[in-house]
C-alpha cells in the first residue's frame, strides 16, 4: 500500500534517513521504533508529502507521493488521517469544530449530518461530553484524542500516528492502542505508528520496524522482534525491561 | 540573495491570497474576515486615537510656532489637514499595524507551524493561503484605509484643539482653512498608501510565521523580523508613492 523506495532525506548537514526502504502492506499496523531523532516523524511525513525525499521516492496505491502536486497530492492525502504528537488542534475551534473541521470544508454535508459523524467519532475516544471545550481548556491525553477523532472523522484507508501515546497516563495510552487495534480489526485501516513505547509497539503491532541512524536495521513481526539478535535491538527491548525467557505471547489489549 | 529570495516567496504568497479572494463571500470565510476586521481594526482605535490626536497637535503646535512669526498661524488647519492626508495617517496607521496586529500575525502562524497546525490544514487539504492569509488580507485591506481616514481626523481633531488652546486661531477658521486646502487626490493617495501598507502588512507577517523554524525562539525571530520589516517596506513603498503621485 505505501512503498519508500531508497529514501534519503537530508535536513541541513544531517542525512536523516539514509535509503530507508520500507513496505506497509494493506490493513496491517506497522510500527516504527527507535532511538530520538533518529527520523520516524520524518519518515511518516515523507509519507504525506509534508516532506520531500532529497533521494528515491514514496509510492502510495501506485502514485508517486514525492512527485504529485495539485489535485493528485490532494487525492492521496484524502487517503491518509494523521494524528499529530500534539494533536494539532486548532486553538479557536472547540473540540467538535475541530473534528469537524475536514467534513466542513471538504464535504457538501449538512451541518446535522456532520455533527452525527462528530460525535459518532468522539464517542470513540470517549470525549463526546466534552464538545464545547476549547483546546486550552483540555489535558494532553484529550488533545490527542480529539486529534484522533478528527483523523478518522473522514474514514481514511490510512492512519498515520505520530507517537499516539507520549506524555499519556498509563490507561489513556491504552485506550489509544485499543483505539487503534479497533480501527485495524474493524474497518481495516492501515496503520503506521511511530513510537517510543515498546509495550504499546509490541501490543499494537503487526509488524516492528527499527529505525537507528537513518537505516531500518530490523523488520519483524513483534514474536521476532522481541527475538531479535541485532544489537541496537536487543538494547533498546533491555531499556525497556523488555526480556524473554522462551517462548513469548503478544499480550491482548 | 536571501533577501530576494525572501521578497520572491512573500509576493507569491500575496499572489497565491489575491487568487483566493473569490472565495472571500463563502460563509467561513466572510466571517472569518469580520473577526478579523474587528481583531486588527476596531480593537487598534484607541491606540490610533491618542497617537492620531497627537501627530495633529504637535504638527499644529511646530508649524503654528513658525507660521505665527509671519502672522500666518490661521493656516495652520491646512498644513495639517495635507500632512495628515498625505503623509502621517497612512504612515502612523501602518505603523501601529505593523507593530500590533502583524507582530500578532506572525506570532499566531509560527506558533501554528511549530505546533502542526499548519501541516494537519495542509492533510486535510485545506489551503493555509485560503484558510489564513486571505481573510486577514482582506480585512486589512478594508481597515488600513478606513483607519487611516480616522487617523486624519482625529489628527486634525488634535490639531484644531491646540489651534484653539495655543494659537488663537478660531475653530472655523481652522477648519475651513483645513477643508479648503484638502484635495481629493490627497485623500485618494493617501487612502491608496494605507491599502497597501495593509497588504504588506498581512504578507508580511503571514510569511515571517510561515518560515518559522526552531520553536519559540523562531516564533520571537518571526515577530520581530515582520515588525522590522514591514516598518521598512512602509517607509519605502510610502516614499515611492509620494514620489509618483507628487513629482
Amino acid at each position: 500500500m505505501i512503498q519508500l523506495e531508497n529514501v534519503v532525506k537530508i535536513l541541513g548537514t544531517r542525512r536523516v534517513l539514509d535509503g530507508v526502504n520500507l513496505e506497509v502492506r494493506k490493513g496491517e499496523t506497522l510500527v516504527i521504533v527507535g532511538p530520538s531523532g533518529t527520523g520516524k516523524s520524518v519518515t511518516l511525513k515523507n509519507m504525506v508529502r509534508l516532506m520531500t525525499p532529497d533521494e528515491g521516492r514514496v509510492v502510495v496505491d501506485g502514485m508517486v507521493v514525492s512527485e504529485a502536486s495539485g489535485k493528485a497530492l490532494e487525492s492521496i492525502r484524502d487517503k491518509f488521517g494523521v494524528l499529530f504528537q500534539g494533536g494539532a488542534l486548532l486553538e479557536w475551534l472547540n473540540v467538535a469544530e475541530n473534528v469537524a473541521l475536514p467534513l466542513r470544508e471538504k464535504t457538501q454535508l449538512s451541518n446535522d449530518e456532520i455533527m452525527e459523524k462528530v460525535m459518532e467519532k468522539l464517542a470513540m475516544v470517549g470525549l463526546e461530553k466534552d464538545i464545547e471545550k476549547f483546546p486550552s481548556e483540555i489535558s494532553g491525553g484529550m488533545r490527542k484524542r480529539v486529534g484522533l477523532a478528527r483523523a478518522i472523522v473522514t474514514n481514511p484507508q490510512i492512519i498515520l500516528y505520530d507517537e499516539p501515546t507520549s506524555g499519556l497516563d498509563p490507561v489513556s495510552s491504552r485506550m489509544i492502542d485499543r483505539l487503534i487495534d479497533h480501527l485495524r480489526n474493524e474497518l481495516g485501516v492501515t496503520s503506521v505508528v511511530v513510537t517510543h513505547d515498546l509495550h504499546s509497539a509490541l501490543s499494537i503491532g503487526t509488524r516492528i520496524a527499527m529505525l537507528t541512524n537513518g537505516k531500518i536495521i530490523e523488520l519483524a513481526t513483534p514474536e521476532d522482534f522481541v527475538k531479535s539478535q541485532i544489537e541496537e535491538v536487543r538494547q533498546f527491548l533491555e531499556a525497556q525491561f523488555i526480556t524473554v525467557r522462551g517462548e513469548w505471547e503478544k499480550s491482548g489489549l | 540573495m536571501g533577501a530576494c529570495r525572501n521578497a520572491g516567496r512573500a509576493i507569491i504568497l500575496l499572489a497565491e491570497a489575491l487568487l483566493c479572494i473569490r472565495y472571500v463571500l463563502t460563509r467561513r470565510s466572510r466571517r472569518e474576515a469580520i473577526h478579523q476586521m474587528f481583531v486588527g481594526g476596531i480593537k487598534s482605535l484607541t491606540v490610533i486615537t491618542v497617537v492620531a490626536a497627537f501627530t495633529g497637535m504637535i504638527l499644529a503646535l511646530q508649524t503654528g510656532i513658525e507660521m505665527r512669526r509671519f502672522g500666518q498661524e490661521v493656516y495652520i488647519g491646512a498644513a495639517v489637514m495635507v500632512s495628515m492626508l498625505r503623509e502621517m495617517g497612512p504612515f502612523m496607521t501602518g505603523l501601529i499595524l505593523a507593530a500590533s496586529v502583524g507582530s500578532a500575525i506572525a506570532a499566531q502562524m509560527g506558533t501554528m507551524v511549530v505546533s502542526e497546525e499548519i501541516a494537519a490544514l495542509e492533510l486535510m487539504s485545506i489551503n493555509p493561503v485560503r484558510y489564513l492569509v486571505m481573510p486577514r488580507l482582506v480585512a486589512m485591506m478594508i481597515m488600513t484605509p478606513l483607519l487611516s481616514f480616522y487617523s486624519c481626523i482625529m489628527g486634525v481633531v488634535g490639531g484644531g484643539i491646540v489651534g484653539m488652546t495655543q494659537l488663537n486661531v478660531p475653530w472655523a477658521a481652522y477648519i475651513d482653512n483645513a477643508i479648503r486646502f484638502a484635495a481629493n487626490k490627497d485623500l485618494f493617495v493617501g487612502m491608496l498608501k494605507a491599502f497597501l501598507f495593509g497588504m504588506i502588512i498581512v504578507i508580511t507577517a503571514c510569511h515571517q510565521g510561515f518560515a518559522t523554524t526552531q520553536g519559540a525562539v523562531g516564533v520571537g525571530n518571526a515577530t520581530r523580523r515582520t515588525v522590522i520589516l514591514s516598518f521598512l517596506s512602509i517607509l519605502i513603498v510610502g516614499y515611492m508613492i509620494t514620489r509618483m503621485f507628487y513629482v
